[in-house]
């Protein structure tokens, strides 16, 4: 043991020494050493990259090194990666190098790489950032790629491309099309001879609440904590969008209905109560009361989702659960209804070759090739050709939900609202908030509306 | 009651007592390695219940074959050589840093003291955004750079003032014997000081080995490559709360990537207490 | 002459103010290279609107106005942070400090017995840790199934509740115990096997030299790690970040995660920047506080 404590001594000596060296001569020596442990194989990679992509032979469509960022799980990651390998192989000359992250991890780093003036080529955006992203003049306007045919859009519905308009510019286009979906426990129901209708109004939603409650104890979560969308859905039946200039549109009275949900169903028992929240972690489809819990008390009938996640929800559920999927509930399902993306691709501001990144979004978008290795993953693709040629490739659960957007939305649909503002996400913390203190009978229905405009209308001024 | 039976029952009580305590201590990575060989979608219905009903070791497969082609033993080796080289870096630079801080007095010791534990105070979070540009501007992002080089500078206050608080504890009649037999601060530093200090050092290795290889969020700022991922931050990608997570996998991956921390610590702590201090400083 | 002119160098290095410079300038470096600048930039961000996706505008000290006239939330997570702070770490340290005792005494087990006890702060803020903890302290969890089991029937929602939810997360913090542990561990090897033994000459029994060699001996360390947790109880985020994220009612919303919620999840980042320098004024005071301190209770110089 001496040799061994001995040998290690020495060692930190000898390491110790050599530091000291470089720390006694300025930073000069050790910043070499450590660059040149660290950075070498950055250095040597890059280096390679570079030379392969000027050694080969120009092809008709140029040369580029893109990378292309997204967030997704390992299923996604996979395919995606493919589907860009695929392209390489189409194109020689190119290599685009596929990064991803977890959700959260993915708009901090690319926050940062915003504020680096180092966005990425290609990347995929989400609904709740494109209006600030595009207005911070972060992502390429793809209308004069549309309008010169790069960018094939012919197959892809107005209501589609109107989703990812910011001031007149295209600045994403669908990468899926999903559609707010209410995912329910059908075997629950079934066993109870309850039936669900599509479509169904805020009374009938409550009348099945209550009866399911009565008849199972199983209560019903109401998009607790997770309310941003169902927010925006439940006031598109009043006509009235959110987010207006820097304010909030509705006043108190066409608010109170919103939050008297709530108390509504606090006061007839079949709402879960807030606590129960506080034991999972809300937004993850494994943790939904629905799937997670087991007793009457803590667990919901149903789920306020989005259709793309239906398959994730079933493989959730534990054994011998099926899992069934409708509409949102809505005063006026017909004007509430809408279908939306799932998720966006977009082209970074900062790219050296957008003319390239253009392509590899129109290849994504639009080949087969692309679509039969992504198989939907993202939603159902948006140009309805490529849609209907992925169709009969897709596993029983997607086609389910294939089928509810094609019958169910589609026929019942009106444009989706323009993309939230800047602010919106801490007007959706303070919502959230609000509906929590409701649930916790800090507040009743009017009251809450009040102090929820009071603050969002606050919080939108100073943006 | 004689001696002897008394002390085998205070033994048995002793040894009772430490147990207990160590299995609620050990129970989570107890429940997240069980958890590991659940099938993957009865691992939260099945939450409270720690034998999983079936063996499975489909999650170590399907962890370890990772992303895009990219197998977890890549992302294990990144882990391995940014946290052992950036560790060598604390433990040398904060070592010098330490002694220095302890045996010698100079002008503007205090201000470097307390620059040192105002570093400490700010969030690691505010100083995201400040420390990419930075490094950006040094041309290091995208590589290992920013992972690593900055521990060789004593970047961590926590090493150096650990350190420090250890060196002030070795008397200094033995630095004042060197001193009159010659020795300079530096011979004084590498063959009396440098020594005695292995504890303090071998706790410095294995806190400074475990907080690298947790350390996601420079990661994640830095590297883009995915190939050039470290652990801590590919296991969040098994997570996505928009469609499927594979918490299988992930706990799969996770009960790894914890085991060269336990490994290490169990070589080393038993240097922790037993080192040479004891005999250096009797007498 | 040339001999003579390195014997002057060479003793230039020698003289203890260089020597104390040479040593420390990693340091220095390091904080010129590393730290003034990132911290330079962030102090200026938070005078300034800043959203990171446009560049940051000069805007005064609207942010501090801000904070302490018209943010309640700001004060909520004050109050969460110094309960937080001043509850865990005590119960930290001493539970700490009781299992290095315990786990000093060298039989064939202990290294085992370390080990098990330093697992909790090796997992530390994992998914596995989250999930796990929320399920034990669920209403149908573990803890209240061993509350029934001694009689205490109950389905109390620990995590639900506004006064017991923060007590879980200080539950979590004390129980990684384990950093603080090993410096103890570190610490005690280092106090002479001669004093114990002068002590038990003098007829002092176990207890008494524990609180008159050992206590008094140990307090740099003590010091020490009051220090660094004091800093690491402020700056607290995982545990909350991960477990409750503020619930229930904003009761556990730890100060740092609100500045993280600020920067960047709303894109107040110039906004969440001054939280940021509020929280270092407020951790260094209390630093220094606790270094006016020092004098009246820790033991200085060697043994």
């Amino acid at each position: 043991m001496k040799k061994k404590l001995a040998l290690f001594m020495a060692c930190a000596m000898t390491a110790a020494s050599l530091a000291g060296c470089g720390g006694g001569s300025g930073s000069g020596t050790s910043e070499t050493t450590a660059a040149a442990a660290g950075g070498e194989t950055t250095a040597a990679a890059a280096a390679g990259n570079e030379t392969t992509a000027a050694g080969a032979e120009a092809p008709a469509g140029g040369e580029a090194n893109l990378v292309m960022y997204w967030w997704g799980n390992q299923v996604r990651n996979e395919r995606t990666q493919a589907a860009l390998d695929k392209y390489c192989e189409l194109n020689p000359g190119i290599t685009i190098d596929g990064q991803f992250a977890e959700w959260n991890d993915y708009w901090n780093k690319l926050a940062t790489m915003a504020a680096g003036q180092a966005i990425p080529d290609v990347l995929q955006m989400d609904y709740m950032y494109v209006d600030q992203y595009a207005k911070s003049n972060l992502l390429v306007d793809l209308k004069p790629y549309i309008d010169n045919g790069t960018l094939d859009v012919s197959d892809i519905s107005e209501n589609t491309i109107a989703s990812g308009t910011v001031d007149g510019g295209v600045y994403a286009i669908a990468a899926g099309i999903n559609a707010p979906a209410l995912l329910y426990n059908k075997t629950l129901l079934d066993e109870n001879g309850i039936t669900v209708k599509d479509n169904m109004t805020m009374d009938e939603f409550y009348a099945l609440c209550k009866e399911i409650f009565e008849k199972t104890g199983v209560k019903t979560d109401i998009a607790y904590g997770i309310a941003n969308s169902w927010s925006e859905y439940f006031m598109r039946s009043y006509d009235i969008v959110p987010f207006g200039d820097k304010c909030m549109n509705g006043d108190e009275a066409t608010w109170t209905p919103f939050f008297e949900m709530y108390t509504k169903g606090l006061d007839e028992g079949w709402l879960l109560p807030p606590d129960v929240f506080a034991e999972i972690t809300v937004g993850s489809v494994e943790q939904t009361p629905m799937v997670y819990n087991s007793t009457p008390a803590t667990q919901s009938w149903c789920e306020f989702y989005n259709s793309n996640q239906l398959a994730a929800m079933q493989n959730a559920a534990p054994e011998g659960m099926e899992i069934g999927i409708t509409t949102w509930p809505a005063p006026d399902p017909k004007k509430s209804g809408y279908l939306k993306s799932s998720q966006f691709f977009s082209v970074g501001v900062h790219t050296k070759n957008e003319e390239e990144a253009v392509k590899v979004l129109d290849f994504l978008i639009n080949s087969s090739d692309a679509n039969n290795i992504l198989l939907g993953e993202r939603g159902v693709p948006a140009p309805a050709d490529i849609a209907a040629e992925v169709a009969p490739q897709l596993s029983e659960i997607d086609q389910k939900v294939t089928a509810f957007i094609n019958d169910v939305v589609t026929p019942n649909c009106s444009p989706i609202n323009p993309p939230q503002p800047d602010g919106a996400s801490e007007v959706y913390d303070l919502m959230n908030r609000t509906i929590e203190k409701v649930c916790y009978k800090q507040l009743d229905a009017a009251g809450a509306a009040a102090e929820f405009l009071a603050e969002a209308n606050k919080i939108m001024a100073g943006k | 009651m004689g001696m002897t039976t008394k002390r085998t029952i205070g033994k048995i009580v002793y040894h009772v007592l430490v147990c207990g305590l160590g299995l609620v201590m050990i129970y989570p990575l107890v429940w997240m390695i069980m958890s590991s060989f659940k099938p993957t979608q009865t691992i939260f219905t099945t939450a409270n219940q720690l034998i999983p009903s079936q063996f499975v070791f489909e999650n170590y497969a399907n962890g370890w074959k990772g992303f895009a082609k990219i197998s977890f033993a890549v992302f294990f080796k990144n882990s391995l050589f940014i946290s052992i080289i950036a560790t060598i870096g604390t433990l040398i630079s904060s070592a010098l840093v330490a002694f220095g801080f302890s045996r010698c007095k100079f002008w503007g010791k205090k201000i470097l003291f307390v620059a040192m534990l105002l570093s400490m105070m700010l969030p690691a979070q505010v100083l995201m955004i400040p420390q990419y540009l930075w490094y950006q501007k040094l041309g290091w992002v995208g590589s290992y750079k920013p992972l690593i080089i900055p521990y060789f500078f004593a970047i961590q206050g926590f090493f150096v003032y650990q350190i420090t608080n250890f060196i002030d504890g070795i008397p200094r009649e033995l630095d004042e014997a060197a001193k009159i037999d010659g020795c300079s601060y530096y011979s004084i530093f590498f063959r009396i000081i440098l020594p005695l200090t292995t504890p303090a050092l071998i706790t410095s290795t294995i806190f400074s080995f475990m907080w690298r290889w947790d350390d996601f969020l420079s990661a994640l700022l830095y590297i883009n490559e995915s190939a050039k991922y470290p652990v801590s931050l590919a296991l969040k990608l098994f997570c996505d709360p928009g469609s499927s997570s594979d918490y299988g996998a992930m706990f799969a991956m996770a009960t790894i990537s914890i085991m060269p921390a336990v490994i290490m610590f169990i070589c080393l702590q038993k240097y922790l207490v037993e080192g040479i201090s004891t005999s250096g400083l009797k007498g | 002459m040339k001999g003579k002119r390195n014997l002057t160098f060479k003793q230039f290095l020698c003289k203890e103010s260089i020597a104390g410079v040479v040593f420390c300038s990693p340091f220095i470096i390091g904080f010129l290279m590393f730290m003034i600048v990132p911290m330079g930039i962030s102090l200026y961000y938070s005078f300034c609107d800043y959203n990171i996706l446009t560049p940051a505008v000069f805007s005064g000290a609207k942010n501090y106005i801000k904070m302490f006239t018209d943010d309640e939330v700001f004060w909520q997570t004050i109050g969460v942070t110094f309960y937080f702070a001043f509850v865990s770490v005590p119960l930290r340290l001493i539970f700490a400090l009781i299992v290095a005792m315990i786990l000093l005494k060298t039989t064939k087990a202990t290294g085992f017995y370390r080990a098990a006890y330093y697992l909790p702060s090796i997992i530390g803020g994992s998914v596995a840790v989250a999930v796990l903890w929320k399920r034990m302290w669920a209403t149908d969890g573990v803890i209240n199934t061993l509350l029934s089991a001694i009689g205490i029937e109950t389905s109390f929602a620990w995590l639900g509740n506004t006064n017991t939810a923060i007590w879980v997360l200080i539950v979590l913090a004390v129980w990684q115990f384990g950093s603080s542990m090993l410096i103890f561990l570190s610490a005690l090897k280092q106090i002479p096997v001669s004093l114990y033994e002068a002590a038990t000459v003098d007829g002092a029994n176990k207890w008494h030299q524990f609180w008159k060699v050992t206590l008094p001996l140990l307090t740099p360390n003590i010091f020490f790690n009051l220090v660094m947790q004091m800093i690491n109880g402020f700056l607290a985020f995982t545990q909350c970040f991960i477990i409750t994220q503020g619930k229930p009612l904003n009761s556990t919303l730890f100060y740092t995660v609100y500045m993280y919620q600020q920067s960047f999840e709303f894109y107040n980042t110039g906004y969440g920047a001054a939280l940021a320098w509020i929280m270092l004024v407020i951790i260094g005071l209390i630093t220094l506080l606790l270094f006016a301190t020092k004098k009246f209770w820790v033991y200085e110089g060697g043994f």
